[in-house]
């Protein structure tokens, strides 16, 4: 089974059809890769998974359910709004309307296990590198607002297990030393990487990196293609957007095509490379 | 802002006692202002200061509460005032000879809290959508329109005369003392010094905290924190609602304290935009510094510019030029209290833009101290 994937999904924005009706799945444990050129919806794909943009139409699946448009209500919403979009779904199916259009919001995604990085980098700048990190984890706590106000053990052995991880994870993306200090003050490739951190820490089954390379110099680009090997040999799934065609031929195993919100090709680096659509979306029709 | 508190060798290390730790060199300056704090009422032999300082408190409550709207959480809100309308008709009206009911001082003190957290989700709810500006604008509505609906809805409320007559607290007497608080300022001062620490430790608890957390980082980037599997809604919700709840407090004791509560305690320039300027001037985010701001404001406000057309006139008159005394500045600067209380802002904002003790962000923040390419990378995102 594919740990996501689209069925016909596709997002006008008015005129504009950024994605067209894109079938892409993502088996569980590769590293897939996205490319093609600038504006070819490949962010926007990015934002209907993560539940920033909601589909104008299609379907999303991740890990075998449904997360646009949502089936099952009754594990998804409290009891009463469940009760009402079931009600609201019947009648719409029942007039040939097609399902309710309700999408998880992005939190609720990401707690479903979506991470993703953002492609202009989007830390939380007057935090520390370290919680930054720790912010990750929120989706993982269980601490209340009672435990928060009123600091119980409990919240202060949650507190110590966060920071521990969050730790961890700063050594995992060789970032320990600069955990105390603010991430708007780190350099460009250190932020891209606790961006990846900050991610991790959501503990996702499938993370979305969108050019993490982007910037990067050949010496950056090399470590960064061995995280996203130790990433996945932690048994993530890795999806990533790249431009740069030495990472993206060396480390992923599948490639997808956009080119006008349009899929145009899918397969291995090999394939993919030689596709005469491909290589025409690049560089144009020869004469 | 957060100590490395979690490194391993700290956890390894055997614990300190708790008065070793109370006794540490940099709580030292702390121990002696509260020791201070707690003599204040002994070395002040005719009342008059500490009624000053039991109502001062008010505005610490204040300004500590919307610190976490604002500077926590980065949420403009402007109608803070409602909210400690709401603590203290809600108080009044269940403690006083208005529909006699007497419920007692300890519990409303909570009660009334809680309810101003609820009108905190109420208020906080239609708003969600909105920030900055926007958000200003419609908090700012709220402000003008609880004082409002208080004024008019004379039946529960009394009206533009208000309540009149509100409870007082009581405890057990001991040691010779009634337990009747009455107008004694003592008991009061006691009182707020107790509440204060109180939400110290709560909010600074909540600061260190998974929802602390969650609200910087909302206020740093929102798009960001959903991403990261905070929930925008209920995070926001909480702010408001724990911010509200401290002016709860606030309200409850002011109420008790003044003996009276009406409509006109309560308008934007008398509270909103005060405690905003406290916590902007003393230093968004910072606790310390929120405190500093709104004791400094309630002490020009309550002070010094009450005091300073009486210090002009006995200066002019000190020097015995008849031009200056005919000019009569004295009357001149009564009526333009706003005008100079205004002035003093600016200029304080104009020598420290970060406020007086400001957070360790805004630091960061307003005296830069980092490479230009950092900032430009985080700029364009």
């Amino acid at each position: 089974m594919p740990i996501l994937e689209t069925r016909g999904l596709t997002k006008r924005f008015g005129g504009l059809v950024a994605v067209n009706s894109v079938d892409i799945s993502v088996e569980q444990g590769e590293i897939f890769a996205m490319i093609g050129p600038n504006g070819a919806g490949k962010t926007t794909l990015f934002n209907l998974v993560a539940g920033l943009y909601k589909p104008t139409s299609g379907q999303i699946l991740f890990n075998g359910r449904s997360i646009y448009p949502v089936r099952d209500f009754w594990r998804t919403y409290s009891p009463p709004f469940a009760a009402y979009y079931m009600v609201l779904d019947r009648i719409r199916r029942g007039l040939g309307l097609g399902p309710m259009p309700l999408g998880l919001k992005p939190h609720a995604v990401t707690a479903l296990g979506v991470a993703r990085t953002f492609q202009n980098i989007r830390l939380f700048a007057y935090m520390t590198a370290l919680e930054n990190v720790m912010v990750g984890e929120h989706p993982r706590m269980h601490a209340k607002v009672w435990d928060s106000l009123l600091r119980t053990p409990f919240a202060r052995r949650e507190e110590r297990q966060v920071r521990e991880r969050a730790r961890e994870l700063l050594r995992f993306v060789g970032l320990e030393r600069q955990a105390d200090q603010y991430a708007r003050n780190l350099p460009y490739g250190f932020q891209r990487r606790l961006e990846i951190a900050r991610a991790l820490a959501t503990a996702p089954k499938l993370l979305m990196l969108d050019e993490p390379a982007a910037g990067f110099n050949p010496q950056e680009k090399n470590e960064l293609m061995q995280l996203i090997q130790d990433i996945r040999s932690q048994g993530i799934t890795v999806f990533l957007i790249e431009h740069d065609m030495k990472v993206v031929m060396e480390v992923s195993e599948r490639i997808v095509v956009l080119d006008y919100g349009e899929k145009i090709a899918e397969g291995p680096p090999q394939k993919v490379r030689t596709d005469p659509r491909v290589i025409e979306a690049y560089l144009g029709k020869s004469a | 802002m957060s100590q490395p508190t979690g490194s391993p060798a700290a956890g390894r290390t055997p614990k300190p006692s708790w008065l070793g730790r109370v006794g540490r060199a940099q709580n030292i300056p702390y121990l002696l202002l509260g020791i201070g704090l707690l003599l204040f009422p002994i070395l002040d032999s005719n009342r008059s200061q500490v009624d000053v300082a039991a109502f001062a408190g008010v505005w610490v409550l204040l300004a500590l509460g919307l610190n976490i709207v604002v500077g926590y959480a980065g949420l403009l809100d402007l109608g803070y005032a409602a909210f400690f309308a709401i603590g203290s008709y809600s108080f009044a009206i269940l403690a006083s000879g208005q529909f006699n009911i007497h419920i007692s001082f300890w519990i409303l003190l909570f009660t009334s809290a809680f309810i101003a957290a609820i009108f905190g989700v109420l208020l906080g709810a239609p708003t969600l959508r909105l920030r900055g500006d926007y958000l200003a604008i419609v908090t700012l509505g709220f402000g003008e329109i609880v004082p409002r609906v208080f004024r008019n809805a004379s039946v529960f409320t009394g009206g533009v005369n208000g309540i009149v007559g509100v409870d007082q607290p009581k405890l057990p007497a001991v040691f010779g003392w009634s337990g009747n608080f009455g107008f004694n300022p003592i008991p009061y001062y006691y009182l707020i010094i107790g509440v204060i620490v109180l939400s110290l430790f709560l909010i600074n608890n909540l600061r260190n905290s998974r929802l602390g957390r969650a609200w910087m980082a909302i206020r740093e980037d929102e798009v960001a924190a959903a991403a990261t599997g905070i929930n925008t809604v209920t995070t926001k919700l909480l702010a408001f609602a724990l911010g509200a709840s401290f002016s709860g407090f606030a309200g409850t004791y002011y109420a008790s304290k003044l003996f009276i509560v009406s409509p006109e305690s309560f308008s934007f320039q008398a509270v909103s935009v005060v405690v905003l300027v406290m916590v902007v001037l003393g230093g968004m985010g910072s606790m310390r510094g929120v405190i500093v701001g709104a004791l400094l404001i309630y002490f020009i406000q309550s002070y010094v510019l009450i005091q300073l057309p009486g210090w002009i006139v006995s200066a002019t008159s000190a020097l015995n030029i008849d031009f200056l005394t005919k000019l009569d500045i004295g009357s001149y600067v009564q009526r333009s209290n706003f005008l100079i209380f205004g002035i003093i802002l600016a200029g304080i904002m104009l020598l420290r833009p970060q406020g007086l003790l400001p957070s360790a962000q805004r630091k960061v923040e307003l005296e830069g101290g980092t490479s230009d390419e950092a900032v430009a990378d985080l700029g364009s995102a």
